[in-house]
């Protein structure tokens, strides 16, 4: 079948699939491999994505590469959870270590729009401290960046994707109104605010990237709880409804099914291009700046696969950091049946949030903090629940989900410390593009133990609180894949600075979940793409003054950029 | 879905609506239509047929009342179905309001056509039951607000009972309680409303009315972020359609009110033009009017924004009845 996503790519010839009508398309910009474009970026997600829209934005020549499918919400999301494993990167990974992640669904993506195409949808900005975790809170490390700062470029991302949030946001210092209203509150959001009253904590509304109200041809949300396993209605705000068709209109060259394999850098030790797979074939696409984002995994997979006699461990690396201090977040759980039907499925599966945890240090036995939001896993994740963590089977599983739609519970996002032995290297074995396959190795150090143990006591009391019956705990799951390459203000310590400049080569970027030297109680994709708003800015900024690097010609076409970004606010 | 009872339900609405369309269509050139009613007797003198003139024009008033009070229990029959239906009728009560808007909604178009000059029983109790049902139906929306976790949080304000809802129907009931009193006064007297100036109290009532449904609107508004900029209407237009009732109210006798009045008929315009919005509001939903059984009930309410015209056709009422007894 020609239309097959999966299969044969569908941005080319010019377009690229409208995703707000059914067959429709949009034009696009193509550029010639021979043609040295900007930016090359890899990746689509929450940084590439951003990244692509802004720096076409503002006229640069942009190519952003996607392993994965270009997918049509409306036509090509099935309500089916099976169907929509396509969403996930289900590549060969090894996984080892003392507590070995499991891959796949729950962490990552692999789709033009990256893991936001099933993310969901949770926004919320950082503590401010977090970005000084080291001075200010003693652990971790801390990041180049300034909370101020960051503050502004988060309101620029939430205008964005217009979070529906809260009127008003009980923790943190003031931040503007979200710029759509909250959802109503289903069942499972309604036990955890009781449960939160009950422990005298605050609670509120959680700010989420799905509309509550119609933004163009983007559709509210039907509140049918599908969120984690592709929104067919466009009301998530995903990069590939958000940020994507943006890039388009202002220029840029989005290539699907293009898996990058190795990044080209020259005798002068600048990148000159990236080498990809698409329709089977390689092919080399030359570009004057090589962006990485591909996420926490494959980002440092491709910079150790990129190695060559300069650089023998890979680029960017002489920190020696590429690949380490690979942080995930926890993911723990606490389960109950309620009398009354609480059918959590229905909506997003996060309507209700405590971020207490992460803003209150006192009564802590640990570094760092969780948030805590309510849950509504659809039946076959919740199956695999049963069975995975809870080890029923049979009868007694048949008997469980009979309870289903009684079921309620509350999962934390929780801070893991960044240690250098949880990380990224290549094994040997390769995969299907013939490419060495990443090997994560995780294990938890005792803090994250200690903070995982917390959250599950509170939680059980919460849940408690709102007349649970049969409280048991999931104790072993994690989200979020960040770190592996962070930032900082030292070569040496880090591997790219403020800027998402790698020290090492002067052209060479890494704008995604990477760059976190610490990954805080928060989702992160809100802050990913906040730091992509920072890079866009500071990449135009360094092209005016003629600091991207001397040897390319890289100058922003001044005109077309101002025009552009002109556009760009009158109809944002 | 029971389809029978989708279409029962569409089917009542249609009747609301169309009762709604005729409202505003029997309310042009309100002047003219009853007064060729009237025998004309040429040997009259001069102060009987002012006398006359009066007690034309109160019943002439009285009937724009009835009028609006039909349009605002015609929008609350129509929107109370659709909503409460939404609620599964959860409450027994929740009946309540259907069955009285419906009732208020016959009496009015009886008001509408009777040019008698004295009240009707029937009428006026039912008008005093359509009252009750809007205060009673307001306890009712603070109570189920109250009780949600959060209490009278933006949350629940959004998403639980409206609260200014059930005031639609109370002030349909207050708007017929009026006009019956219109029909009673006396020509050459003044008419009055508990000793009240007519006129001017009716004026007051819509004004406050404006601006309650103004409130409610903004809010629901609030709640879908003003995404479109026309969501700005109803909650700038009315409230200065308010302020021009107050200030008729409290005004001098003798006034024209000539722009107040073109107001109060740009109002109902905008009530009705909400009802074309908020189709298009409905259209945007996923599925848009094919979809249209889970659509009308998730998207913005169709039937809401007509109680901006019932309002305004008693602004109206009240204005015509001042340029005849200057000092009602
Ligand atoms: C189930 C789930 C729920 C989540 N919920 C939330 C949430 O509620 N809130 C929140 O903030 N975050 C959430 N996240 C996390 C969030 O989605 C990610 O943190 C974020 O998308 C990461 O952004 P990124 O740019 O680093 O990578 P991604 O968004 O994953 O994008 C990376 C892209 O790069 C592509 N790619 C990788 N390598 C290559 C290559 N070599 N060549 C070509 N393309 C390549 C991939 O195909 C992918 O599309 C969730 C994630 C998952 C999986
Ligand atoms: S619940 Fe809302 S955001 Fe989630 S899949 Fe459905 S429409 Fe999309």
């Amino acid at each position: 079948m020609s239309d097959d996503a999966l299969h044969s790519p569908r941005a080319r010839h010019g377009r690229a699939p409208d995703v707000f009508r059914p067959g429709g398309w949009v034009p696009m910009r193509e550029y010639d491999n021979d043609e040295a474009v900007d930016f090359a970026i890899i990746g689509t997600g929450a940084g590439g994505g951003t990244l692509a829209c802004k720096l076409a934005e503002y006229g640069f020549s942009v190519v952003a590469f996607d392993a994965g499918p270009y997918f049509r919400p409306l036509e090509d999301f099935a309500s089916d959870e099976s169907e929509q494993t396509k969403l996930y990167w289900t590549d060969d990974r090894i996984v080892d270590g003392a507590n070995p992640l499991q891959l796949g669904s729950n962490n990552s993506g692999k789709a033009v729009g990256g893991s936001t195409v099933h993310f969901a949808m949770v926004s919320l900005r950082f503590r401010p401290e977090w970005f000084k975790a080291r001075s200010l809170l003693g652990y971790g490390a801390d990041w180049p960046l300034d909370w101020r700062q960051m503050w502004d470029y988060y309101t620029e991302v939430e205008q964005a994707l217009k979070i529906s949030g809260p009127v008003s946001y009980p923790w943190g210092p003031p931040r503007p109104r979200y710029p759509y209203r909250a959802h109503p509150l289903n069942a499972a959001a309604l036990a955890l605010a009781k449960g939160c009253e009950a422990m005298g904590i605050k609670w509120t509304e959680t700010p989420l990237a799905t509309l509550s109200a119609p933004r163009g041809l983007a559709h509210p949300c039907v509140y049918r709880g599908f969120c984690v396993t592709g929104c067919s209605t466009n009301a998530k705000q995903s990069a590939l409804v958000t940020w994507i068709p943006r890039a388009l209109a202002a220029g840029a060259e989005i290539r699907d099914l293009a898996m990058v394999g190795r990044l080209e850098v020259e005798k002068s030790g600048l990148a000159s291009g990236v080498h990809y797979q698409r329709e089977n074939a390689w092919h080399f696409q030359r570009a004057r700046n090589v962006v990485v984002a591909g996420y926490a995994i494959e980002t440092p997979r491709l910079l150790l696969n990129s190695a060559t006699d300069r650089f023998p461990d890979g680029l960017a690396n002489s920190s020696g950091l590429v690949g380490k201090n690979l942080m995930a977040q926890s993911n723990q759980a606490v389960w109950g049946v309620m009398e009354d039907e609480i059918r959590s499925y229905k909506g997003p599966p996060s309507l209700a949030i405590t971020e207490h945890w992460n803003y209150e240090d006192k009564g802590k036995d640990f570094f760092g903090g969780y948030a805590y939001m309510s849950q509504g896993p659809l039946p076959q994740l919740w199956a695999n629940t049963l069975t995975g963590a809870r080890g029923l089977w049979g009868a007694r599983l048949v008997e469980q989900m009979k309870d289903y739609n009684h079921v309620v519970g509350l999962k934390i996002v929780g801070e893991m410390l960044p240690q250098e032995s949880n990380r990224v290297t290549l094994a040997d074995e390769t995969d299907q593009y013939g490419l060495r396959i990443p090997r994560v190795t995780y294990a938890w150090c005792d803090n994250d133990k200690r903070l995982i143990d917390h959250s599950l006591k509170f939680m059980s009391r919460a849940l408690g609180a709102v007349g649970a019956r049969d409280i048991w705990t999931q104790d072993d799951d994690t989200c979020h894949l960040n770190g592996t390459a962070r930032m900082g203000v030292d070569p040496d310590t880090s591997v790219v600075n403020a800027d998402c400049r790698s020290w090492d080569i002067a052209n060479l970027w890494i704008c995604d979940g990477s760059v976190f030297p610490t990954v805080g109680g928060a989702n992160p994709s809100l802050t990913i793409q906040a730091i992509a708003c920072r890079t866009a800015d500071r990449i135009r900024v360094l092209a005016r003054r003629g600091e991207l690097e001397a040897s390319a010609r890289l100058v922003a076409r001044p005109q077309l950029s101002r025009e552009v970004s002109h556009a760009a606010k009158a109809s944002g | 879905m029971n389809r029978a009872v989708d279409l029962a339900l569409l089917g009542g609405a249609a009747v609301a609506l169309s009762g709604l369309m005729v409202g505003p269509i029997l309310a042009t050139d309100p002047k003219r239509i009853p007064l060729q009613h009237q025998p004309r007797r040429p040997e009259s003198g001069l102060p009987v047929r002012r006398a006359r003139q009066q007690e034309a024009a109160t019943v002439r008033a009285a009937r724009g009342l009835n009028r609006a009070a039909g349009t605002l229990a015609a929008s609350v029959l129509a929107d109370s179905s659709i909503e409460h239906y939404r609620g599964s009728f959860k409450n027994r009560a929740m009946v309540t309001p259907l069955i009285v808007s419906a009732m208020t909604l016959a009496t009015s178009i009886h008001g509408t056509s009777d040019m008698r000059p004295s009240a009707h029983k029937a009428r006026d109790i039912t008008y005093l039951l359509a009252a009750a049902t809007g205060l009673l139906g307001t306890g009712f929306h603070f109570y189920n607000v109250g009780k949600r976790v959060g209490g009278f949080s933006w949350q629940n304000l959004f998403y639980g009972a409206p609260l200014g809802a059930p005031m639609a129907i109370l002030l349909s009931g207050l708007l017929g309680f009026c006009s019956e009193r219109l029909r009673e006064s006396r020509a050459a007297s003044r008419p009055e409303i508990f000793h009240l100036p007519a006129g001017r109290t009716i004026a007051a009532v819509a004004g406050a009315g404006l601006l309650g449904t103004s409130g409610e609107a903004g809010l629901l508004h609030f709640r879908g972020a003003y995404h479109n900029p026309f969501m700005a209407v109803p909650v700038t237009l009315p409230p200065i359609g308010a302020v021009l009732l107050m200030r008729a109210a409290a005004g001098k006798a003798g006034r024209e009110h000539a722009f107040s009045r073109v107001w109060m008929r740009l109002l109902a315009l905008v009530g009705l033009a909400g009802v074309a919005f908020h189709a298009y509001g409905v259209s945007r939903n996923m599925g848009g009017w094919r979809n249209w059984s889970q659509n009308v009930l998730n998207g913005p309410p169709i039937p809401a924004p007509p109680s901006f015209a019932g309002l305004a056709l008693a602004g109206l009422a009240a204005l015509g009845l001042m340029k005849e007894h200057p000092h009602a």
